[in-house]
């Protein structure tokens, strides 16, 4: 991975289109400003797992047969 | 092309049957090409459960339902740039699908209303999308089922 140290107010350029900047730092929180084309997805990495694990759910289903029982 | 999947069996998939995701399934990406499988009742008719059987793996098959059948108004705002790679949309060939999570009790049966599927069904392409605005993960689906069934058999 690449590491890179940045200051409030700098940011980083990913694929020509794409800037993530530090906007504020606070603690032990750091917001950050993604400006990207908007057909680019940007999501927050827990809600992706979220999603993530419940498509894995689905998959490995317990119950085939409730399920067709009951729709 | 023959297929033989874990939960179908052998089965014969048409090229022309095939939909191409091109981000695959979230969590998933390897997983670009299905085929959507129609449960059939003993009337013949279609069932409302169908699956999205992954043609690169015979094992992943998603079990998928039209929203509306479970949530009326379910109409999530997606953001039109995001579904620009499924091509020219419009109402007649956009169809929506949620995932269904089947747990051992079946009365924790849910679908997944932040993360439908949208697929151009004239171009066959597909994308899993996250909607923005708070929409539940597993949203139970048990009782208005039941209820359902009952108003049906009346």
């Amino acid at each position: 991975m690449l590491a890179l140290t940045r200051k409030k107010g700098e940011s980083i350029i990913v694929n020509n289109d794409i800037e993530i900047s530090i906007l504020e730092l606070r603690g032990d929180q750091v917001k950050i400003g993604i400006s990207a084309p908007k057909e680019v997805p940007v999501y927050r990495k827990e809600v992706y797992i979220q999603i993530q694990k419940e498509n894995e759910a689905a998959v490995n289903l317990e119950n085939v047969n409730a399920l067709k029982n009951i729709l | 092309m023959q297929l033989n999947t874990r939960l179908f069996g052998e089965i014969e998939v048409e090229e022309e049957k095939i939909i191409f995701f091109e981000k695959g399934i979230i969590g998933f990406p390897h997983c670009q090409r299905f085929t959507l499988i129609y449960d059939e009742a003993e009337d013949g008719r279609r069932k409302n459960i169908s699956w999205l059987q992954s043609i690169e793996e015979p094992g992943f098959a998603l079990p998928v339902i039209d929203p509306l059948i479970i949530k009326e108004d379910y109409d999530p705002k997606v953001e039109h740039e995001l579904l620009k790679n499924l091509g020219a949309l419009t109402e007649e060939n956009t169809y929506v699908l949620v995932t269904v999570t089947v747990p051992a009790d079946v009365k924790k049966l849910s679908v997944n209303l932040k993360a439908p599927i949208v697929i151009n069904v004239d171009e066959r392409k597909a994308d899993q999308i996250i909607i923005e605005d708070s929409f539940p993960v597993k949203y139970p689906i048990y009782e208005i089922l039941q209820a359902k069934k009952e108003k049906a058999g009346e």
